[in-house]
């Protein structure tokens, strides 16, 4: 059996998509002796989502924020693709300046509670253009067109770009944190149970217009969730965590239609139909 | 006036010092003179960067000018001609009391002449006359830290200097034009420091920045109750932040002052009466002085005279 | 590396799903064992044999989204056989958009977007033109009797049938190499279901391979061109 790489592909994402965006090789994260996650790898390529399921305690949040920087793993890799013509590059090792410039530039960070992603003194309009002001944009013009622009794409009317979050409600101040997120066109975005906290019409909004985002920007995710019907309308691709391991990998209706282990298939049956 | 004279600066214990013998000169000790000059040749040689320093009690609440008087403490010389002011005022409380505290312990010259001062400790204001190469301006720092109403994790903001991570800083900016339709700042203008450090003016009016700007006096800034120390060395580039769109501007006024006639000056506004009467007058009070000793008059000088505001006839050689 | 067979597309090999329930004291239910068949392009396999058989079972195999327990399914794509239940994730997700179509009778709904959206989708994701995919969704909606006040209409709303319809619409908008059928025709009354019927000819004629299950005897005579019989294989042991 052979597999050609594909000639043209018709959903090809600019940038190519000749490596992965990014790879991890047997991240592992000790907090003292008791362990956070153990030997996780896998790869992302551009344009693709990859959901981490698991219940609270299964590690997922120890390697998200091991992923994004957040957490130095205790051993192992993670390669990131900077798109500067300089290959791949070690996150663990680089220097926090480095590392910070990636976080708001080629990365975001979405968090579950919009508070933590959010500035709430600040206006919409405020939080949206911050990126673009910390990467040097220094017309007020353009800060607000890119500002108005993206109140349309997140679906908050603009009339509200000098309102501030607090006074929005949670769906919206949501979609006011992925905004502020997507402005500087990341190319991997990190979510943390982005849709958790919010009612289920408010969820299924949310899903749907992180779904276009995806489509249309061809941005990379890795989102992370306990919420099955999450991960299945969002992510291409799941791994399933338990104490620190992942224990399960594949495609995401695979994984949920015809789970293999036995800690997927209870995951699978504990939940209605998603 | 000097920032490494231990050797030669009078020590405790000689008769001959000036200032209240029961004082070591200038207050403090000659360790934590030492210690703050270290300081402030570090902070010299990184313009706009927030030294910390061992901030000692001063006879003075924080608030009143305890980092400036700290400041001025460590650098200040028998030979040095001193002035102080208080929002360009000689002669209110503040101004008055550390001019009189450092006459006390020091015995140093004191002047309301901005031109004759060697060290000027300053509260919210830059003297109108342009100050020269042999000046030391020290100004009185509520917070150092601009970006503190922004990110209040003193840790947080550190990394931001320190990476220059200054988004943050024209996000204010960009508040302001989204809500008063221009930047409304109109004091403790940010400015950026030797194309490196977002620096706090202080609170002076944002009109003084430009003279902020490739100034050729020593600027030195202390902050007593966040125990910090910054310093913009002559002729250093001091450049207030802004959008290309949204340049920055100085205040204007559509009148003169109402006393000295100046155009080019920083304005207070001052009620004259209890029917709504006001008039604006020059905020330093020297320079007013100065132009009307030189014959200016302006619109309001024989009113304000007539109520007891000026008593330019009083001063000898004004 | 298989040979390409001219015309071959899917070729099953020794194919067994057996289902492991690990909660229940790993009972193990087989849905069928070592099935072996290829089918050609221009052809049109049926599936045949009772309920629980099987046959779902396979054609989801086929589709990358159950895991063959032994054997293995090999799919042309791009011009070179893909081993469909070991391959990486990408591969299957390229084979899907590119080689194969699974067609079932449940619209997956998607929120907000209008049905014309809906339909046209498939054609703009491979580079049609606006106006053109446009005009094919319409003639396609058009002939499986949508009324054309439902084409701005999100399809939530709909009823079963009118749900369905869409799907087919978008399902047949475009014909992939590889169609998996799964009861489109279930629940259509008379006049759709003919026009389902045709669809399916026409693609086939057209070259795709289909592989489908249809109860309904009339359309399986119409539609096929060859049963595969499940039967006599090992039935779901429930």
């Amino acid at each position: 059996m052979t597999y050609q790489a594909p000639q043209e592909d018709l959903y090809a994402v600019p940038g190519g998509e000749a490596s992965p965006l990014l790879i991890a090789r047997n991240v592992t994260k000790y907090y003292g002796a008791m362990p956070g996650c153990l030997d996780v790898g896998f790869d992302i390529w551009p344009g693709e989502i990859l959901g981490i399921v698991g219940e609270s305690g299964s590690g997922k949040s120890t390697l998200l924020g091991c992923l994004s920087g957040r957490f130095v793993p205790t051993s192992g890799e993670i390669l990131f693709d900077r798109a500067d013509g300089g290959g791949l590059t070690d996150i663990v090792n680089l220097p926090e300046p480095a590392r910070r410039r990636l976080m708001r530039t080629a990365w975001g960070l979405v968090h579950q509670n919009p508070r933590d992603g959010l500035r709430m003194g600040i206006s919409a309009g405020g939080n949206i253009g911050e990126r673009l002001m910390a990467a040097g944009e220094r017309s007020y013009g353009r800060v607000r067109g890119a500002a108005e622009d993206w109140m349309d794409r997140v679906e908050i009317n603009r009339s509200r770009i000098d309102d501030r979050p607090s006074v929005f409600s949670g769906g919206m101040q949501q979609r006011l944190q992925i905004a502020r997120v997507m402005v500087s066109e990341p190319r991997l975005v990190f979510m943390d149970e982005p849709t958790g906290g919010l009612d289920v019409s408010v969820q299924a909004r949310l899903l749907d217009l992180l779904r276009v985002l995806v489509r249309d920007t061809g941005v990379a995710a890795v989102v992370v969730t306990h919420d099955l019907a999450v991960a299945r309308h969002l992510t291409d691709r799941l791994m399933v965590m338990k104490g620190g391991r992942v224990v399960e990998a594949g495609l995401t209706d695979q994984v949920l239609d015809d789970p293999q282990h036995p800690y997927t298939q209870i995951l699978t049956s504990a939940v209605l139909m998603a | 006036m000097s920032l490494l004279k231990d050797a030669e600066g009078p020590g405790g214990g000689d008769a001959a010092r000036p200032g209240d013998p029961h004082y070591n000169f200038a207050y403090l000790d000659e360790q934590t003179k030492r210690m703050i000059r270290r300081c402030l040749l570090k902070a010299i040689a990184v313009p706009g960067y927030q030294v910390p320093f061992g901030g000692r009690e001063m006879p003075l609440a924080y608030g009143w000018g305890t980092g400036g008087m700290q400041v001025t403490a460590a650098v200040i010389g028998p030979e040095d001609v001193f002035k102080v002011i208080d929002q360009g005022a000689d002669d209110t409380t503040n101004a008055v009391s550390i001019r009189r505290f450092f006459q006390r312990v020091t015995g140093v010259e004191t002047t309301e002449k901005t031109g004759d001062a060697t060290i000027i400790q300053t509260r919210h204001r830059i003297p109108e006359t342009p100050l020269k190469a042999d000046q030391i301006i020290v100004y009185q720092v509520p917070q150092p830290e601009p970006l503190r109403k922004l990110e209040p994790r003193e840790g947080e903001t550190r990394k931001l200097h320190a990476y220059s991570e200054y988004g943050l800083m024209q996000v204010r900016l960009y508040e302001d034009i989204s809500q008063f339709g221009h930047i409304a700042t109109t004091y403790s203008y940010p400015v950026m420091v030797n194309g490196r450090y977002i620096t706090s003016p202080t609170p002076i009016p944002k009109f003084d920045n430009p003279k902020m700007d490739r100034m050729p006096a020593l600027q030195l800034f202390g902050a007593g109750r966040e125990r910090r120390i910054y310093a913009i060395p002559p002729y250093t580039s001091v450049k207030s932040l802004d959008f290309d769109d949204h340049p920055f501007e100085v205040q204007r006024w559509d009148k003169p002052c109402g006393l000295c006639g100046a155009t080019d000056s920083y304005l207070d506004e001052v009620i004259t009466d209890d029917k709504g009467g006001k008039m604006f007058v020059c905020s330093d009070t020297h320079y007013c002085e100065m132009r009307r000793a030189a014959g200016h008059a302006g619109p309001a000088y024989e009113t304000a005279k007539a109520i007891d505001l000026v008593h330019d006839d009083e001063g000898a050689d004004r | 590396m298989a040979d390409d067979t001219s015309g071959e597309i899917v070729r099953v090999e020794q194919l067994s799903k057996t289902f492991v329930l690990h909660n229940q004291g790993s009972a193990e239910l087989t849905a069928f064992a070592e099935i072996s068949f290829s089918v050609h392009a221009g052809e049109a396999v049926v599936l045949h044999g009772p309920s629980g058989s099987g046959k779902s079972s396979l054609l989801r195999i086929l589709y990358g989204n159950y895991l063959p327990s032994a054997g293995r399914v090999l799919i042309k794509h791009r011009g070179a056989f893909v081993d469909i239940g070991a391959c990486d994730p990408r591969v299957t997700l390229d084979v899907r958009r590119n080689t194969i179509n699974f067609v079932s009778q449940f619209l997956r709904v998607i929120p907000r977007v209008a049905t014309r959206d809906i339909v046209m989708d498939p054609l703009l994701r491979r580079g049609a033109a606006v106006p053109e995919a446009r005009a094919r969704a319409e003639a396609m909606l058009e002939r499986l009797n949508l009324p054309a006040r439902l084409w701005d209409l999100p399809p939530a709303t709909f009823s079963g049938g009118e749900q369905q319809r869409v799907n087919i619409a978008r399902s047949f908008v475009h014909i992939s190499p590889v169609m998996l059928l799964d009861e489109p025709t279930a629940a259509l009354d008379e006049a759709n279901r003919a026009v389902v019927v045709e669809l399916v000819s026409e693609a086939r004629r057209n070259g795709a391979a289909i592989i489908g299950i249809f109860h309904d005897d009339e359309v399986r005579k119409t539609v096929a061109t060859r049963l595969f019989d499940m039967a006599g294989r090992n039935p779901l042991a429930a």
